[in-house]
């Protein structure tokens, strides 16, 4: 047990002196502010409170810790009651009707209002103090008429995420942090969270300025020693698995170039640690065929060896030395792909398994494996889209990109049949003074209006979609007739509803406004837009103001 | 009833006039069915032929949806499995425990699907009262459950705790027990029913929240959601499921979700089949397979429609099969005749004289069948009515028959097809439709009778085939005959014994090329397939009363489920009558004072230029009123003469009763007139208005501009 809080603090120790140095004497109100990795704080702040109340004289009698989550306490309510329950270590059942906690079984209510709050916690200090003495009584009957001083609670609340509280609770943002002074009781409210306090802080100075821990981003060498002395204690099969003790120098290296690889990505030691718990079964696999081939040639060969054949020895230089070689490309689109999220660790994982009995393979016929091709089932997944909604997102596009000035030049038909006017590319290298123009696909999507969207629909259906439509029916005779009465339809507003319910499109103005159209703004890439494009036979970039 | 409010307080912006007319009116149109009576309906021939309807609907529908479910069943049990196992065998080493999210991307069938899941789910808690056999407990959240988080949270805790069959609800306080949006209650729940029922670790039932059309879910309050749930994973083992049709590759999940979010899941994606290939899977094995008989069959209108609905307006097989709904109900609601489908009437019913008309009708067409086709029916004309009643079910038998060979043919030739992709050939260019390409599309063909020339290439192809290929072939259509139904198959025994004869036929020793014998018995073979593949897909319109099993060339229409929303609203205001009574005034043509106010003023409006003077535009409106009233008078005035200075008749509408009864030249009536016509004008400018037709530009005073021009009449 020891041996986990020490690997759990490792890069965190001087939160660790510091809180456990404050809360033997704290200061009524600590922020914690770690940009990072925020859960790695709150789950060692946690694991402090635990041995902090364990060392502490007269132990969970004479202190208490309460750890609450300003997300999932979203009212006030909630966040009453947790912190209730957690410092009475209250855990409601279901058969008394998931009763809190109370001193009778018809108590008062505490969870009403803010009142009721401060009653609660000078109810559950005085049950506390009770139970105590009453401890104590128990222990030393000696002492019993003597009156202690010792005999106070100490209280710690913390609150997790705590920035969540400015939206959720704003008014209780000022009293939780003058909670002691409210209150008048030993207590200390303890916020953590990852934006600063100044961003969160109530105006007029309206709460007492907290103490302040900031949480300083790890190093590398920390992260790498932190990641390495959590491998011992998540190896408890006695199987040679991935995480077998002998493999510990192997995955020390193994972490070690991942840190180098991923480090100027991200520094938060979950997400490296994450990374590595999907990359190491599969770097460590080669070693343990080849063990496990060993094993079976040996019992083959001699049945007398017994166990002395099957311990895994650690892998020699040379072995360790191959695996880099043939791993570490894989390390960075492991970053690339987990990193955001574009796949889970247990599906990269075994979607990159390596070939079975690698090391007995020859150098060269070692093959790369290719990665989760994200890019192939691109190609695949608009095709469920129909031809009519595929139009409607290049309209958009093309909407969203071009300015409207350009409309008509892009799609303007003269009586002639002019081929349409472009714009005259500037000559380059002649920069005028002032602001330089940002290009448009840099700006992002402009939004534009419904009817703006129908009309280049329409264009671009008279000019590509001729002739794999059903023939027009013949009392059309105006051209551009046709199209004109089927960009009025009703499938096509369902279809651009549906596409902004997908978030293909996004609706900018607000639904209840019914007066004017709505507007609305292209929520696709120029790739996405590309590649429907290609399907449709629409030349993109021919109708891009500012092509690529 | 109310008092007539006070109009004149200003201080009143809005003023509720109930509607004082029956109601009866309503009421009676409500109960009556929707198919039309026609003249040549048997007495009680739109009942019969809802009854037909009914069941050849169903049965279709029936067999639809089986299909579909078929096709669903492979992916559901896919899921059902991830979820099982979304707990065990977790990924050793991980930082923090992750919320196994099962992410379905159902593009085509939006709800059947998450439906059919969540049948999967809660068929294993019904079949087994045990729990320690459960696997799991669901509730679905829908997007309206979730207008905050309070109610989010309350409505998945409720899903799962409201089961009195597995725990009893205790009586709880709610003022001073946990809330009931507290994720504490459902941790509290769970550990009751992990003791009451002695749960193991690994048999603990898996608690999953189905959340149905996720994409309308606000993704503020899921993250909420989920960060709130994953603070208590493996705890409590929630999985949730998510239903979504947007397309899977711009996933919706990372577009919409930030990284903190996405890293407290694990999200495994499972893509329901999708697209055209779903739609083709689906109207082969209804229409177009041996197996199965719906008794109406599509004709290639409709199969057409069907097919470009789906592939460029709106990919989804509900819509699809909404379409066949249509085409069905047309069907039965345009042909009289239908009510022959399944059955025959008995010779009493028919024999009635109120049957007479359609009588006349069903010899004129058996007439005309008759006289297009050569006999080879060689029934005699049917002079009694028995033998009537014997002419049609034999027609019946004869269509079906005619259908079975028609789905025979189009299985063999898209055997025969595929025969000749797998050879190396190119075969029928059946990819390279422009607009892309579907077995579907040459199934319409078939129907029309087009595909000769295509079956004509594919025997000359066969012509040439080696004598190894040739074996190859002959040996799947034996296949093929072989797995016909029974039934069918002795239908067919002609063909079966040629394919036999011509497997004996060829030579044992394929290696020895013995070409003349190969090719004299490819030759023949491939003739016979033409001659044979052209006799069973002969066209289903030369068979007696095909109308009644065929919807044939009949347009589908489609305006009904894709209007043009524009085109619609200016037809109404163009020409109004159109809609009011639909058969009567074909081709009559309404001067403009005999229109609707709305449409008088609509019809100036198009006469304008494009900034417009209302009191101009009121002028003009005015000048019609008073045709109008000219008419009316003109036309009351010998009635007048008639009821002798009675009030004028109510037949007219209201508007008439207030304008035709005035007197002539009265100073108070002229007066009235004037604010009535003011009224009138302002209440048909609001409707423009409000229909949107005019801007309100504040440009120049008095004037609106318009908005809508060429108007092509």
């Amino acid at each position: 047990m020891e041996d986990v809080s020490e690997a759990h603090y490792i890069g965190y120790e001087e939160l660790v002196t510091d809180l456990s140095t404050l809360l033997t004497y704290p200061p009524p109100f600590i922020y914690i502010n770690d940009p990072i990795s925020p859960r790695t704080t709150s789950m060692i702040v946690d694991s402090i409170f635990e041995k902090f109340i364990e060392e502490f004289p007269g132990g969970s009698s004479s202190i208490r810790a309460a750890k609450v989550n300003a997300i999932s306490c979203f009212s006030a309510r909630l966040l009453y009651d947790s912190i209730l329950n957690s410092l009475a270590s209250w855990e409601a059942q279901w058969d008394d009707g998931c009763a809190n906690w109370n001193i009778e079984d018809d108590g008062p209510r505490w969870n009403e209002n803010f009142d009721g709050f401060i009653h609660g916690l000078h109810a559950l200090c005085a049950y506390l103090q009770d139970e105590k003495a009453r401890k104590k009584g128990k222990g030393k009957q000696k002492q019993k008429s003597t009156e202690y001083e010792g005999d106070d609670v100490r209280l710690i609340i913390a609150i997790e995420r705590a920035e969540r509280l400015k939206d959720n609770l704003p008014e209780l943002l000022v009293p939780l942090t003058r909670l002691a002074e409210l209150a008048r009781i030993d207590l200390t409210v303890i916020f953590i969270s990852d934006v600063q306090w100044e961003d969160i802080r109530p105006p007029l100075g309206a709460s007492p300025d907290p103490f302040f821990i900031d949480v300083l981003p790890l190093t590398k060498e920390t992260i790498t020693n932190r990641i390495c002395s959590k491998f011992s204690y998540t190896s408890d099969d006695l199987e040679p698995g991935p995480y077998h003790p002998s493999l510990k120098g192997l995955y020390s290296h193994f972490i070690s170039v991942l840190c180098d690889v991923c480090f100027p990505f991200t520094n938060d030691p979950q997400e490296l640690e994450y990374i590595a718990a999907a990359r190491w079964p599969g770097f460590v696999q080669p070693v343990l065929d080849e063990h496990r081939r060993k094993v079976t040639s040996e019992s083959e060969n001699e049945m007398n060896e017994g166990d002395a054949g099957s311990t895994l020895h650690p892998p020699t230089e040379d072995v360790r030395m191959r695996l880099s070689r043939i791993f570490n490309s894989s390390l960075n689109s492991a970053m690339e792909e987990l990193y955001p999220r574009l796949t889970n660790a247990t599906e990269w994982a075994s979607a990159n398994q390596p070939k079975s009995d690698l090391l007995a393979k020859p150098p060269g016929e070692v093959m790369k494996r290719g990665t989760l091709g994200s890019s192939l089932d691109k190609d695949e997944g608009m095709k469920s889209l129909s031809r009519m909604s595929k139009f409607i997102l290049v309209a958009a596009f093309i909407a969203s990109t071009n300015p409207t000035k350009s409309d008509l030049r892009m799609f303007g038909r003269g009586l002639d049949e002019k081929k349409r006017k472009r714009r005259a590319t500037k000559a380059t290298g002649k920069t005028k003074g002032g602001p330089a123009k940002i290009p448009q696909r840099l700006v992002g999507p402009v939004q534009f209006p419904l009817d703006r969207l129908l009309a280049i629909l329409g264009a671009l259906l008279e000019e590509n979609d001729v002739e794999s439509r059903p023939p027009a029916p013949p009392e059309y005779t105006i051209p551009g007739e046709y199209t004109d009465m089927e960009t009025g339809r009703i499938g096509i507003y369902s279809s651009i509803m549906k596409l902004t319910s997908m978030r293909l499109l996004h609706r900018m103005s607000h639904p209840d406004r019914i007066d004017g159209p709505p507007a609305l703004k292209c929520g696709i890439s120029y790739d996405v837009a590309l590649l429907l494009a290609k399907q449709l036979d629409i030349p993109l970039n021919d109708l891009m103001w500012d092509p690529i | 009833m109310t008092s007539i409010p006070n109009l004149d307080d200003i201080n009143q912006t809005a003023y509720y006039i109930p509607f004082s007319g029956s109601a009866d009116d309503e009421a009676g149109n409500a109960i009556s069915l929707p198919l039309q009576r026609s003249k040549n309906d048997l007495p009680d021939g739109d009942g019969m032929r809802l009854d037909a309807y009914m069941k050849a609907w169903r049965k279709t529908l029936d067999r639809m949806q089986s299909l579909i479910r078929a096709l669903h069943a492979p992916v559901v049990e896919q899921v059902i499995k991830k979820v099982h196992n979304s707990y065990t065998n977790v990924l050793p080493g991980l930082p923090y425990p992750e919320l196994p999210v099962v992410c379905i991307t159902n593009p085509t069938s939006s709800s059947s699907f998450i439906n059919d899941v969540a049948v999967r789910l809660d068929s294993t808690e019904l079949d087994k009262g045990d729990l320690p056999d459960i696997p799991f407990l669901s509730t679905s959240l829908y997007p309206t459950d979730c207008g905050n988080i309070t109610s989010a949270m309350k409505a998945v805790i409720g899903g799962f705790v409201d089961r009195p069959e597995l725990l009893m609800k205790v009586k709880r306080k709610p003022t001073t027990s946990l809330a009931s949006h507290d994720i504490e209650m459902l941790v509290a729940w769970y550990k009751s029913i992990r003791e009451t029922y002695n749960v193991t670790a690994l048999s603990q039932p898996k608690l999953v929240v189905i959340m149905h059309d996720f994409e309308e879910f606000d993704p503020g309050i899921v993250q909420d959601l989920f960060y709130i749930c994953s603070l208590h994973v493996p705890r409590l083992p929630l999985v949730f499921m998510l239903s979504l049709s947007s397309p899977p590759s711009p996933s919706y999940l990372q577009l919409t979700y930030p990284r903190s979010t996405m890293a407290l899941l694990r999200t495994h994606k499972f893509d329901v089949p999708s697209g055209i290939k779903i739609l083709e899977e689906v109207v082969l094995k209804t229409y177009f397979d041996p197996e199965f008989e719906p008794d109406v069959m599509i004709g290639p209108t409709t199969l057409k429609h069907l097919i470009d609905n789906f592939t460029r307006q709106n990919s989804s097989l509900e819509a699809s099969i909404s379409i066949l709904h249509l085409a069905h109900l047309k069907h039965f609601s345009t042909e009289p005749l239908t009510f022959l489908t399944q059955s025959t009437p008995s010779s009493d019913t028919l024999s009635h004289p109120s049957s007479f008309h359609t009588l006349d009708d069903l010899l004129t067409r058996l007439q005309g069948s008759a006289q297009s086709t050569d006999k080879e029916q060689g029934a005699d004309w049917p002079d009694t009515i028995p033998a009537l009643i014997a002419t049609i079910d034999y027609a019946r038998t004869t269509f079906y028959s005619r259908i079975r060979r028609l789905r025979i043919g189009s299985r063999l030739i898209q055997l025969v097809q595929k025969f000749m992709k797998t050879q190396g050939y190119k075969g029928l260019d059946w990819d390279q439709r422009p607009g892309g390409s579907s077995i579907l599309d040459v199934m319409v063909d078939i129907l029309r009778g087009k595909l000769g020339a295509g079956v004509k290439f594919l025997g000359t192809m066969v012509k040439k085939l080696k004598a190894r290929q040739l074996s190859v072939l002959l040996e799947e259509i034996h296949i093929f005959f072989q797995t016909l139904p029974t039934a069918l198959r002795s239908n067919e025994e002609e063909a079966r014994e040629k394919i036999m004869a011509s497997r004996s036929a060829l030579p044992e020793q394929m290696d020895i090329d013995i070409s003349a014998i190969s090719s004299q018995l490819a030759e023949s073979i491939g003739e016979w397939l033409v001659e044979y593949l052209n006799n069973l897909l002969r066209p289903l319109e030369e068979t007696a009363l095909w109308e009644v099993w065929y919807t044939g060339l009949s347009p589908f229409p489609s305006d009904l489920m894709n209007p043009s929303v524009r085109a619609s609203m200016l037809a109404g205001l163009l020409r109004p009558y159109d809609f009011v009574d639909s058969d009567d005034s074909e081709g009559v043509t309404h001067s403009l004072s005999e229109l609707p106010d709305t449409s008088i003023l609509f019809r100036r409006y198009l006469d304008s230029g494009k900034m417009i003077n209302v009191y101009d535009w009121f002028e003009s409106f005015q000048l019609e009123l008073e045709t109008q009233r000219k008419h009316l008078r003109k036309k009351l005035a010998p009635e007048a003469i008639k009821v002798e200075r009675g009030s004028p008749k109510k037949g007219k509408g209201k508007r008439e009763v207030t304008s035709g009864g005035d007197p002539l030249e009265d100073d108070d009536g002229e007066e009235k007139w004037r604010v009535e016509v003011q009224a009138r004008f302002m209440r048909a400018l609001q409707e423009l208005d409000y229909l949107g037709f005019i801007k309100h530009t504040g440009r120049k005073a008095d004037h609106v501009q318009r908005i809508v021009y060429d108007i092509h009449d």
